[in-house]
């Protein structure tokens, strides 16, 4: 569950060009959420899920991951974080660039020590159910756009982490690669039950979520389930 | 994640290439560089001390900085008996060294004349094989005298010529006689050339009333790399005051004192040179770390520590300077062992240095595996410093920022 007290965040603080990216978010996302961020563009949505991700800090209010204060910690304590805790799918899918799609799934659960052997078995688990098993030898770049970003959610999911945080996953798609993609999500969300929580402002993305989280100039202006 | 450093490394070849080859050229260079220098400092040293100059002499105190008769050992036998119970030393003999004028039919001349034991300087020097015309001494032949081919030149003397000695005796009487000229010498050192002139020991011990007395005793080391541990205990084994035992440092100080200049000299401009290499890798690899922020960005973001990112990079600079370092270790060592064997000739360079103890044009470059190894331990320092700078730029960008970066 993550849970968001009073949560401020600024940028340029001081200066005159400051801006109140997020004002005074108070939310509860429960776990096995498939929640999105909506919003205009610069409405502070991306803001908000980067501090949810412990990729940025805020100013004041406090961020709870399963009852821990994840707000006030340092940049070690948040690398761990987001390495043992969290998945991130983004825009870009930003996937590296020398290791195949194998290696690139399997490279988060490399990082936490995951056996070969789990690493091999859980790869292959992922790769079926996001349709991309035939692609495991091969290089990001010899990928369509929506099949590395499937290796992107693979890469995010496989070491089975709590909260996958997926900004823009279908700004660089079109409408087919985003439906086939977001089915997959959804199966993803359903079968392994963990949160993925998006910020877009795509179509396609809110009628695929339960929760739609509306944002105007960094505040909550309105939360639904659907 | 050694994995991963060896993948990028063979993606970003320009990178990798210009590394490694820089790498390779340090290498090499830097193995020569002091292979030459070490070569011609040891050759310098070796020369000298094979000459005439001992690994470890003994004094009696004074001698060195007054001179005269009261300074010289009195009794030679006493500290030969016991260092004759020192394993490490190879060869010892007593010398006895005076100066006086030597007249031919039409020149005069100011020279140091010595009393040496031909047979155990044969051991102990390269006087004898320093022979040029005639023959070397002979413990039989008295009144022989061996001179250096620059004073036999200055007298116009020819081999079988007599020669009239006049100096000072050790009792402090006048001392002349007339030697007859058996062998020149040429060390190719002009002053020793120029200036010395040898008679066996025993026919100058007549002539100087020196039996027993020496001015100082010569000692050769079975390894001159001991000459400080062999000179400590010489000095506990004669326990006396009076007398002094100094090794080739001291003997030959403006020598090791010149060698040292040289070396500091020839080591700022190797590091200049490194520098110059270093900072050539580290931009390389800045560049190359500049146009991968995002790739580290996103990297830092899904959960790579500080620690990883270093990880990373040190990796990809060892596999680098590794390759290099493997490619360019046996050429080098290779190239010092064969011209360690067969020197490198630079003409003109003896005549250059003569006053350094250089007498041939021969330079002869030092094959040692351990200053091998440790050149190639300061190319690897090198190389690895030259991460820190990209290390500490990648992580002055927040992971968010990064992965954002253009």
């Amino acid at each position: 569950m993550i849970k968001l007290q009073g949560v401020n965040k600024y940028f340029f603080k001081g200066e005159p060009r400051e801006v109140h990216a997020l004002r005074d978010i108070n939310l509860t996302i429960e776990e096995g959420e498939f929640t999105l961020f909506s919003g205009a563009s610069g409405c502070g949505k991306t803001t908000l899920l980067n501090v949810i991700g412990a990729l940025d800090s805020c100013e004041s209010g406090k961020i709870f991951l399963d009852e821990k204060e994840i707000s006030s910690l340092d940049e070690d304590a948040r690398t761990t974080l987001r390495l043992n805790e969290l998945g991130f799918v983004f825009q870009a899918y930003n996937l590296v660039p020398v290791l195949s799609v194998e290696e690139n799934i399997g490279f988060i659960m490399r990082l936490r020590g995951f056996s070969d052997e789990e690493i091999r078995r859980r790869v292959l688990e992922v790769a079926t159910l996001l349709k991309i098993e035939d692609k495991l030898k091969s290089l990001p770049n010899t990928l369509s756009g929506g099949q590395q970003q499937r290796v992107a959610v693979a890469r995010a999911v496989a070491a089975k982490p709590k909260i996958i945080l997926a900004d823009e996953p279908t700004a660089n798609l079109d409408s087919n690669n985003s439906q086939i993609l977001m089915n997959m999500m959804r199966e993803l969300n359903e079968k392994e039950g963990v949160s993925i929580l998006f910020a877009s402002h795509d179509e396609l993305i809110m009628r695929s979520v339960r929760r739609v989280i509306t944002l105007n100039d960094g505040a909550v202006i309105d939360d639904y389930k659907q | 994640m050694f994995k991963l450093a060896l993948k990028n490394t063979l993606f970003y070849k320009g990178r990798s290439i210009a590394t490694a080859i820089l790498t390779f050229v340090s290498t090499m260079l830097f193995i020569l560089f002091i292979s030459l220098q070490d070569g011609s400092h040891n050759s310098m040293l070796e020369n000298s001390l094979k000459i005439y100059t001992g690994a470890i002499e003994i004094y009696r105190k004074d001698y060195r900085d007054v001179g005269g008769n009261e300074y010289l050992i009195e009794d030679a036998k006493a500290i030969t008996d016991k260092l004759a119970k020192i394993d490490a030393i190879e060869a010892f003999s007593t010398r006895y060294e005076t100066y006086g004028l030597f007249s031919s039919k039409e020149y005069s001349a100011a020279s140091m004349v010595a009393g040496i034991e031909p047979n155990k300087e044969k051991v102990l020097s390269s006087l004898g094989s320093a022979l040029k015309e005639g023959r070397f001494l002979d413990e039989n032949i008295g009144n022989c005298i061996y001179m250096g081919a620059e004073l036999v030149k200055k007298l116009k003397l020819g081999i079988d010529d007599e020669v009239a000695f006049v100096g000072g005796a050790s009792d402090d009487s006048f001392a002349a006689d007339i030697f007859k000229l058996c062998g020149v010498f040429k060390t190719g050192l002009f002053e020793f050339d120029s200036s010395a002139s040898f008679v066996s020991r025993s026919y100058l011990d007549e002539l100087m009333h020196a039996k027993n007395k020496a001015s100082y005793i010569t000692i050769k080391l079975k390894n001159i790399n001991d000459a400080e541990k062999v000179n400590s205990e010489i000095i506990k084994i004669l326990g006396d005051k009076e007398l002094e035992s100094l090794t080739w440092k001291t003997l030959m100080k403006s020598m090791v004192e010149a060698m040292e200049i040289d070396a500091i000299f020839g080591y700022i401009s190797l590091s200049l040179f490194l520098v110059v290499i270093f900072f050539v890798i580290m931009i390389y690899g800045f560049i190359n770390i500049s146009s991968r922020i995002k790739e580290f960005g996103v990297l830092r973001s899904i959960g790579l520590s500080k620690k990883n990112i270093f990880l990373l990079l040190f990796y990809e600079i060892f596999i680098l300077s590794t390759i290099s370092v493997i490619l360019a270790t046996p050429i080098a060592a290779y190239i010092c062992y064969y011209y360690h064997i067969n020197p490198v000739v630079i003409e003109g360079i003896a005549d250059m240095y003569k006053d350094y103890g250089v007498v041939s044009d021969e330079i002869p470059f030092n094959f040692d595996i351990f200053t091998i190894f440790w050149n190639v331990t300061i190319v690897y320092m090198l190389n690895f410093l030259s991460i820190l700078y990209p290390y500490l730029y990648i992580n002055s960008f927040k992971p968010i920022e990064a992965t954002r970066h253009v």
